[in-house]
């Protein structure tokens, strides 16, 4: 009987085939056995130019081109490879240092194995996707080699030898070639392969194996400028000294098994969701997860063991004379951990004593009430199922610099505290202190091991000097993950060639004119704010003989200018939105685009998606349209002179006639809305005014409203209602719209509390519009700004709004809670928003403009496009709003003024008051009212703080305030903010 | 039931076989001794993409595969939140009858035919039977390894497949790998991703890499008169007066075996009797009776039916009739399971087909 099995021994080419045995495990729970036959071939070249051999052999591409070569011929040499050399990194050079890879001082000519490639991309995708960019980029000359296909480097997993042993060895085979491969090309000045590693095991086995490799630090040693390149590298060839230090020593406990909290899950024993930290409170996190309504409670570093803020963690739940009451006093790390060492780790336990006591208060007090019911469940941390770490912003912690570090290149250990206060303070081990302090720093967290305190991290690189603009910006941008490179190349190239040039073709047989109305003869004009360049929308109104109105809005029609899934799309879909920061615009789309093409200006003809509808005068919705069109707008106007034309009654030409008209309309459909139960909510908004030349703040002035302003979106909020239907119509499954949940009745339990018991009102919140209703009765006769106090305090209780796609909702859930509408989405900005953009696709196909597009159909795609927009939108506006705190910080640099403000939320050991004139709130601690600190005596049941001892003051919730408002450094975070003294109670 | 199609012999010719495996010692039409085994060729591994996999052929040109397949199973009516406080108890896991799926497939037989079923359930009886199979499957309170085998006859049924197709499995089973358990105790499993790391099914001496236990066999026996034939050939089972399907599995070496020298300690598992094909035969018709040969009677219209009452003539085929005789059916155990006896002698065989 001849045997089936494959008989390699017989076949010719058996050399060339090879095979690998895996078992993989999927998310569902299968087990499978996996054979793979790799099919090994000797004509993947090893792309230097040095190498005749592979020229000869090396496959070309589908235009029958050679495939240009990467490695230089002759790489730079160092002072150990005087020959010049190749770099072979292996995975953990990547994961540990990409930021090195990307430096231009050094790191050309590097060799990534396909191995270390899909390695690489399994362990962080977006490590990955920066490598993927650097093989692209030309001068770098990054190789990608598939060395798992090449005969001479694929190898076999031997007996008993784990994946990653196995891989290593696979990186040393690849590296052994390329040197012998290249000693074959017998030219003048061989270069060296150096592999690149920083595992010790790795680097011992290829130092017997007679390969040259080098740690990463002792490579970039070798650099001219390798002092300041040392500090990017984490410090893992260390790591194990310490621990051998100390062995024993481990402050935090350990994670569970990564199966174990599965199971516990799944089990409903163990409860998996994202860690939060309290703003006010950093041994304080929150966690909300799908079992409990509330969320739960984290209290104390050792039960928080470990996890940073956005982390997705898995919990368990502690026993119940362990429940405490969420802290009502102020707790910040700097405070606390002042005096900690960042070289030695000597606080024996983990809990350091002062922290123990500021719990320990908590605790005595949660004891001394009677009142069970108020006690919260806590939880403690047992796992990590991922980690949500990216690069940080922070500065150096003066106090934790040694006096010696400041001279001398010794490598120093300090203390790095993020701007974001919920980040726990970062260890970092640098040569370059004496630079980097007082500098905004970016730093990534490597590890944070059980044996310390403090997650330990490496530096990036330096924004720039505290407290100048451009650092600070920066710091902004990067804080909110806002993309700010400029666009690439690819982008750019999707732009019309005609540049500045376009124009609306004359000739209406023109393809662009297909299916497009004109509507140039109307008087359409645009009102924005002063100096607004992308100009999103336009509106026109008009008498019809029936005595009802024409009315349209005209957006600015993007979609015709980008195209779905090109360069420009993708680029804006990751974008997700422009970001407006107070001295300058990140833009969704290209400037020519967003500011010339696109932009509605006046006086000359734009593309356009038309929304027009007939009114009744009482603003009833006779019938409505939709259509592209040409437009030509006659003015521009600001709101500012929008708002004096409209009142000055000797103005009587069309344009303001109709926006008068406009107006009176607006008017009637805003009190409809207000009927339907729509909320008028508020925040503190405030304008920061800059000196013209040098664009420094000079002065904060609070916004001011004017009707013109709820013209514009009264009539946007129709479109957008408008255009929500008849998506939802045409694509019930995949339309992009916008809801705005009914927030949970437990949100505005404190809030209602507060009110009955400090002034007596009652606030009801069983529907938008009893919410509404009883907002309006929120007044206090004495103080007009209280209504907008708790207005502001009520949108805080609130969720946000968030885009999604309508087959993952039932209709009901559609709701827009704030705005009482049914339906919604957003159309009218698709310049800045790239929701309005996919919104104006499914419109136009909905209307029959042009087909669908795959990607505005496909359920999977739009929900992808929906997360990021999501958070996009929410950083954007988190920018937005410290750019004008940074500002505003500025702008009363070195001034002092006494100013009048609320006490919105009061804590045992001090409160945060609101000042209206600035928008500003800040925290007044007890300890700032007087040295010593006076003793207080904390009400929680009345919501009032009596102080006795040193000062003598009560506050109580609400209460209206006289503060010295100043500007201070704030040590925590290296920003420049307010801060703001008590003057008196009124 | 019918063990293979119609047989295509004569009467005269089943006689004659008959007559010669009634013999002392019986003569074998392919001249082989009493107990010997048809000549085989076997191997494993051929299926790279199974958990196991074996192949045999029997020098008569049948042939057959057998492939086993494993997945990870949720057991029914486990409970996910009771805590691991007798893990000790590993001893009390049970395995169940359902973990274990077994499909026969005979070419030109459709999957649902009553011989496919009765094979297959047959095979699936002699695996079971010993209790300890299914209990391999376990991996923790919750979860099971659900174990597929597919049996496959590739060539035509020649002869009975039955010998065929448990030995085939016997290999496969021992060739059989599980991924390695990494998580512990009731946890949701997690494996090594290893393949070379798995354990074997039925674990195997580290040294001299035989397996230290084994899967069970079935042997096919039958009796002539009162000679006993082991792996009948197909014609032989057409003159069958009995036929019988032993399951032999190996019983766990005690200490008492030790010393005892070399044979194994074999253990019955199961017995049925199969209905050979004989007793479909047509009889033979004596020449007394012919009419042919001018006997009285001949114009009757069933001379055969009249026959089976008759006496029986030397020389002339009867169809067997009634059950197995309890001497005989002893014999038939006996002979399987002494120590250096056909099983005996088959396992060790097994043993010498190199499985890695």
């Amino acid at each position: 009987m001849a045997s089936i099995k494959r008989s390699l021994e017989s076949d010719p080419l058996q050399s060339n085939i090879s095979s690998k045995v895996y078992v993989r495990s999927t998310k569902s729970g299968k087990v499978q056995k996996i054979v793979c036959e790799v099919y090994l071939r000797q004509d993947i070249p090893c792309s230097s130019k040095l190498c005749h051999r592979c020229r000869e052999i090396a496959p070309t591409d589908s235009a029958g081109q050679p495939i240009p070569f990467v490695l230089s011929g002759a790489p730079a040499g160092t002072s150990v490879y005087p020959n010049g050399h190749y770099l072979v990194p292996d995975t953990n050079a990547f994961l540990s240092a990409m930021d090195l890879f990307e430096q231009s001082s050094g790191f050309y000519d590097v060799v990534v194995l396909q191995i270390v490639l899909e390695e690489l991309r399994n362990r962080s995708l977006p490590l990955y996707n920066r490598l993927v960019g650097l093989t692209k980029s030309e001068d770098k000359r990054f190789y990608v080699f598939f060395n798992e296909f090449r005969l001479e480097t694929y190898i076999n997993r031997l007996d008993g030898e784990s994946v990653n042993d196995r891989n290593d060895r696979a990186v040393r085979k690849a590296v052994a070639w390329y040197g012998e491969h290249l000693a074959r090309t017998k030219a003048k000045q061989i270069p060296t392969v150096v592999m690149l590693s920083n595992d010790r095991e790795n680097l011992r086995k290829a130092k017997n194996e007679g390969i040259a490799a080098c740690s990463l630090a002792n490579y970039v040693r070798q650099l001219e400028d390798g002092e300041h390149l040392l500090d990017m590298i984490p410090e893992t060839e260390d790591g194990e000294m310490i621990k051998e230090k100390r062995p024993n020593e481990l402050f935090y406990p350990e994670y569970f098994s990564m199966s174990k909290m599965m199971t516990g899950v799944k089990g409903g024993v163990l409860h998996q969701g994202t860690f939060n930290v309290s703003p006010y409170n950093y041994l304080e996190g929150s966690i909300r997860v799908p079992a409990f309504p509330k969320s739960l409670l984290i209290l104390g570093r050792e039960n928080i063991n470990r996890a940073v803020d956005g982390d997705l963690v898995v919990v368990e739940v502690l026993p119940k004379d362990q429940w405490k009451e969420p802290s009502t006093q102020v707790i910040e790390e700097e405070a606390i951990t002042k005096n900690e060492n960042p070289d030695t780790e000597e606080g024996s336990s983990l809990v350091t004593e002062r922290e123990r006591k500021a719990l320990q208060e908590e605790v005595k007090r949660t004891h001394s009430k009677t009142t069970e019911g108020h006690a919260q469940p806590t939880v403690r941390v047992v796992g990590v199922v991922k980690r949500n770490w990216r690069q940080y912003v922070g500065h150096i912690d003066q106090t934790s610099v040694s006096q010696s570090a400041q001279q001398g290149r010794k490598q120093d250990t300090v203390f790095v505290i993020p701007m974001d206060k919920k980040i726990p303070k970062i260890r970092l081990r640098t040569r370059q202190v004496a630079e980097l302090v007082g500098k905004r720093i970016l730093v990534t967290i490597d590890a944070w091991d059980r044996d310390s305190r403090h997650p330990t991290g490496h530096f990036v690189r330096s924004l720039g000097e505290l407290e100048t603009k451009a650092a600070e910006t920066e710091a902004l941008l990067l804080e909110y993950d806002v993309q700010y490179r400029p666009f690439p190349k690819t982008v750019l190239d999707c732009l019309p060639k005609e540049g500045h040039d376009w124009k609306v073709p004359t000739s209406t047989d023109d393809p662009g004119w297909r299916d497009r109305e004109d509507l140039r003869h109307l008087g359409i004009c645009s009102i924005d704010p002063i100096g607004c360049q992308d100009i999103d929308d336009a509106l026109h109104s008009r008498p019809l003989p029936n005595g009802n109105f024409e009315v349209g809005v005209h957006i600015a029609d993007v979609s015709h200018f980008v195209r779905p899934n090109n360069a420009m799309d993708m680029e804006a879909s990751i974008r997700g939105t422009t970001v407006y920061l107070v001295d300058k615009r990140i833009d969704m789309l290209p400037m020519l685009l967003g500011t010339d093409l696109c932009s509605l200006k006046p006086y000359v003809e734009r593309y356009a998606f038309s929304v027009l509808w007939e009114l009744t005068p009482d603003a009833d919705i006779v019938n409505m349209r939709f259509t592209k069109s040409v437009i030509k707008s006659r003015e521009a106007f600001s709101y500012e002179q929008a708002q004096l034309r409209v009142e000055d009654a000797s103005q009587q030409d069309d344009l303001t006639k109709s926006i008068r008209v406009l107006m009176a309309l607006s008017r009637k459909l805003k009190q409809k809305r207000m009927d339907a139960g729509a909320l008028s909510l508020s925040s503190p908004e405030v304008k920061v005014q800059m000196e013209s030349e040098t664009s420094d703040p000079i002065d904060v002035k609070t916004k001011q409203h004017l009707d013109t302003m709820s013209l514009v979106e009264e009539f946007m909020l129709l479109a957008n209602v408008s255009v929500a239907r008849k998506i939802y119509e045409a694509f019930p499954q995949t339309a992009l719209l916008r809801r705005h949940g009914a927030p949970p009745k437990t949100n505005f339990d404190e809030l209602a509390n507060q009110l009955r018991v400090k002034k007596g009102l009652e606030l009801s919140v069983e529907s938008s519009r009893a919410l509404a209703d009883s907002l309006d009765t929120c007044v206090d006769p004495k103080e007009p700004f209280f209504n907008t106090l708790i207005r502001i305090m009520a949108t805080r209780c609130m969720m946000a709004a968030e885009y999604f796609c309508s087959g993952t909702q039932a209709y009901p859930e559609f709701r827009h809670y704030g705005l009482a509408s049914e339906i919604y989405t957003h159309f009218t900005s698709p310049i800045r928003r790239y929701a309005d953009l996919v919104a104006h696709r499914q419109l136009a196909a909905a209307i029959e403009y042009e087909a669908v597009h795959p990607s505005v159909r496909s359920r999977g795609r739009l929900e992808a496009v929906c997360k990021n927009i999501n958070v996009r939108h929410r950083n954007a506006q988190l920018a937005g709003r410290a750019s004008i705190a940074y500002y505003v910080g500025q702008a009363l640099r070195g001034k002092a003024t006494e100013e009048d403000g609320f006490i919105m939320k009061i804590f045992s050991n001090g409160f945060v008051v609101l000042v209206p004139r600035f928008g500003i709130e800040s925290l007044i601690r007890l300890r700032d009212l007087a040295e010593p600190e006076p003793s207080a005596e904390y009400d929680a049941e009345t919501y009032t703080l009596k102080t006795s001892g040193s000062r003598e003051i009560k506050v109580e919730l609400f209460q209206k305030v006289r503060v010295l408002v100043t500007d201070q450094k704030d040590e925590t975070t290296g920003k420049r903010g307010v801060k703001m003294e008590f003057v008196k109670a009124y | 039931m019918a063990t293979t199609q119609q047989v295509l012999l004569s009467p005269a010719e089943l006689a004659y076989l008959h007559a010669s495996l009634s013999l002392t010692p019986p003569i074998r039409p392919d001249g082989r001794a009493p107990n010997l085994f048809r000549p085989l060729v076997a191997e494993t591994g051929i299926l790279p993409g199974t958990n196991g996999s074996a192949r045999i052929c029997f020098a008569d040109g049948t042939e057959a595969i057998v492939g086993v397949k494993a997945e990870v199973e949720k057991t029914r009516g486990a409970d996910a939140t009771e805590g691991g406080e007798d893990a000790e108890e590993d001893n009390n896991r049970e395995g169940r009858s359902e973990w274990v799926e077994l499909t026969v497939e005979i070419p030109g037989l459709r999957d649902d035919d009553s011989g496919t079923a009765f094979l297959s359930a047959m095979l699936q009886e002699a695996l079971l039977a010993d209790g300890g199979f299914a209990r391999k499957l376990w991996i923790n309170r919750r979860y099971h390894w659900k174990l597929y085998l597919d049996i496959l006859l590739i060539s035509p049924p020649l002869s009975y497949p039955l010998p065929l197709l448990s030995l085939t499995t016997h290999l496969a089973l021992l060739a059989t790998r599980l991924p390695r358990l990494k998580s512990e105790g009731d946890e949701d499993p997690f494996f090594d991703d290893d393949w070379a790391a798995a354990p074997y099914l039925y674990p195997r001496d580290k040294k001299s890499s035989k397996a230290l236990a084994r899967p069970p066999v079935t042997l096919l026996v039958m009796a002539v008169g009162r000679n006993i034939i082991f792996d009948p050939a197909k014609e032989e089972l057409a003159v069958a007066d009995v036929a019988l399907a032993v399951s032999v599995g190996e019983a766990a070496e005690t200490d008492d075996d030790k010393g005892k020298g070399k044979g194994r300690k074999l253990r019955l598992l199961s017995i049925r009797t199969i209905d050979p094909p004989s007793r479909l035969t047509p009889p033979g018709v004596p020449n007394a009776s012919n009419a042919a040969y001018g006997a009285a009677g001949a114009t009757q219209k069933q001379p055969e039916a009249r026959m089976a009452e008759a006496e029986v003539v030397e020389g002339v085929w009867r169809a067997p009739r009634g059950g197995a005789k309890p001497l005989v059916m002893a014999a038939l155990v006996q002979k399987a399971l002494e120590r250096g006896g056909v099983a005996d002698e088959v396992l060790d065989a097994l043993d010498g087909v190199d499985l890695g």
